[in-house]
């Protein structure tokens, strides 16, 4: 739930947490990442960096440039000055992202798992049964039947958390108890209201579902589009995955490898959220793909 | 001048940083990084002339050999590394010229866990990000990501040196071996998720440093906590145990507490992620925290927003020419 008045939280002697509500409503979000947007607008003075989540944001500031309470007080006047979350315009690039549902890799990372550490059934039809789908085709179907919005890029670099903007596409899942203590590379993941894609081959607790071919990062910047940035995706943009099958993996893992894969990401549009809402408001929310 | 040192051991862990470290990619996941223990570091860098923020090795535990291929001013800072110079034993928090040829060899930390070498002109490696400073968790920054590794080759930058300075005594953080720290801590964000007497628990608790300890994460070990009916009466979206909320930022030095351990996240820590932080170390602390072992106490005393900027302020007072004698 939004609260009235949002809620400004000490971290220590340099950072600030602005929460805009307590759940993971996605309009929450939209203000997290319509406050971020208007600091880095306004050049607000003592500001050294954001990072924002799903409902909050935290600031980092530099105490000799200003205040904490001082910097409240900006940031009430930035959040007076975004309006209604339906007045948000968001930069929103788009990011075509190819993945192979139901592969053989992440398979084989869900049965090491349940051989060695707890017995489990096979992710994907636990996520389709725990969402009252058919099977695990139609969790693929349902996950790549829309856009994600990318809520943000956090916890170690270029990792994004993800959810479906189709609200007839939303899957919930609970995670792994305990967690993995590896994961396939480029895995796709479904965890709680999100889904997320593995940039490190480490530990996780998301359910997997599939594998992308493509890096989301790269510290050697090895591919162009990698040159002026590290990371693939920022948080506001938007993903779309695109369904292949084994033959299409293996031949743009082996672009990728060459250096001739051509990203497509779109950076024409920008993100209105009351249009969006009007559109979601529009749908049959029962509707399933 | 600048030359090439070459790395005949590297140590347990020796890793280039810069101050701070790495900024304005952090809501693209990238932690500042940046040495723990900023108070010795910027020191090292004054001593042998260099501006504070240029390149330096942080030497975890056990420090590298080194052997200098031109003639440089270096100055080692922190922890005793007991190091000597070509056999002789080397001061340290003084600035020391060295010839082309000669090697340091860092022993054991005696006191305290972690040193800093600065060498005049700063070690050059390329920035990455905008920074040099090392995040070898991903293999960002340093030289190619990582900590230092035996026969390496470290370039050094220009830069005039100036030997026989010394930190004075009272400038110096008061590094030592007593085995118990008093740990500053600001309340919150998250402390509303924590009981009355749950905060009071963990301000009496003595809590143990673990083993399992490093740049990314600080694990302590003590009592139970105590949270307040909002860390169960809460919706789905948050998790299922007490400590579990919907993900959201980490800000640096927050006590991050996991289940039932609490883990203090430093320079490399995750930016965000789905557990609650029901207190944070300011920044002003973090030199202890690098100087501490495994199995030290620490005993946390709660300051206000004020007095733990107030606090950095007289730390970065000591971070100028006036310390130096």
């Amino acid at each position: 739930m939004r609260f009235d008045e949002p809620k400004f939280m000490p971290g220590g002697d340099q950072f600030i947490l602005v929460q805009f509500g307590d759940d993971g409503s996605i309009d929450l979000n939209f203000l997290a990442l319509g406050l971020t947007a208007a600091l880095k607008e306004d050049a607000t003075r003592g500001v050294v960096d954001t990072n924002p989540s799903y409902n909050s944001l935290v600031v980092e500031y530099d105490c000799e440039e200003i205040s904490y309470g001082d910097l409240q007080g900006e940031l009430e006047r930035l959040i007076g000055g975004l309006g209604s979350v339906e007045e948000l315009e968001l930069e929103s690039r788009l990011a075509y992202i190819p993945v192979m549902y139901l592969d053989p890799w992440t398979r084989d990372c869900v049965a090491d798992y349940s051989e060695k550490i707890t017995q489990r059934e096979y992710d994907p039809d636990f996520v389709a049964r725990v969402n009252g789908l058919e099977d695990a085709k139609q969790l693929a179907r349902v996950h790549s039947g829309t856009e994600h919005w990318v809520v943000a890029v956090c916890s170690t670099p270029g990792l994004p958390l993800l959810r479906a903007l189709d609200p007839r596409c939303a899957i919930t899942s609970p995670k792994y108890n305990p967690p993995r203590t590896w994961t396939t590379l480029g895995a796709i993941g479904v965890g709680g209201l999100s889904t997320s894609i593995y940039t490190t081959p480490g530990p996780g607790g998301y359910n997997l579902i599939g594998r992308t071919p493509i890096p989301l990062w790269d510290p050697q910047q090895r591919h162009p589009i990698f040159k002026d940035r590290v990371v693939l995706l920022d948080a506001a943009d938007r993903v779309k995955f695109v369904p292949i099958g084994e033959e299409e993996f293996d031949y743009i893992e082996a672009r990728v490898a060459d250096g001739s894969y051509e990203f497509n990401i779109t950076a024409y549009q920008r993100f209105s959220v009351g249009a969006y809402k009007k559109w979601v408001g529009s749908l049959n929310a029962d509707g399933r793909f | 001048m600048a030359g090439s040192i070459e790395v005949i051991k590297a140590g347990l862990e020796t890793s280039v940083q810069d101050f701070p470290g790495r900024y304005g990619f952090w809501e693209q996941g990238f932690p500042p990084s940046g040495p723990f223990d900023m108070w010795s570091f910027r020191l090292a860098n004054i001593l042998v002339g260099n501006g504070p923020e240029m390149a330096g090795l942080e030497c975890q535990f056990m420090g590298p050999t080194l052997r200098f291929s031109d003639d440089c001013v270096i100055a080692l800072t922190g922890a005793e590394m007991n190091a000597t110079l070509d056999g002789e034993a080397l001061p340290q928090w003084e600035s020391v010229a060295v010839a082309k040829g000669q090697t340091l060899a860092c022993g054991f930390a005696s006191v305290g866990a972690r040193a800093y070498l600065a060498v005049s002109g700063g070690i050059d490696v390329p920035t990455v990000l905008g920074a040099r400073a090392t995040f070898h968790m991903a293999g960002v920054g340093g030289v190619d990501g990582h900590a230092l590794k035996d026969g390496q080759s470290l370039s050094v930058g220009e830069g005039e040196g100036v030997s026989g300075r010394q930190v004075k005594e009272a400038c110096r953080p008061p590094i030592a071996n007593g085995k118990e720290w008093r740990i500053e801590v600001v309340q919150g964000p998250n402390d509303d998720w924590i009981a009355e007497e749950g905060i009071e628990r963990f301000l009496e608790a003595a809590w143990k440093l673990q083993a399992r300890s490093n740049r990314t994460g600080y694990r302590l070990e003590g009592p139970e906590w105590i949270f307040a009916d909002k860390a169960s009466a809460k919706g789905p979206e948050h998790g299922e145990h007490p400590s579990n909320i919907l993900d959201h930022g980490y800000p640096v030095g927050s006590i991050n507490l996991c289940g039932q351990t609490p883990i203090i996240l430093v320079n490399d820590a995750p930016s965000a992620g789905g557990f609650i932080n029901p207190f944070t170390v300011p920044s002003a602390a973090f030199w202890k925290l690098a100087q501490s072992k495994p199995n030290d106490i620490y005993r946390f005393k709660r300051v206000s927003v004020d007095e733990a900027q107030e606090m950095r302020r007289t730390i970065d007072r000591l971070c100028t020419e006036d310390s130096i004698a």
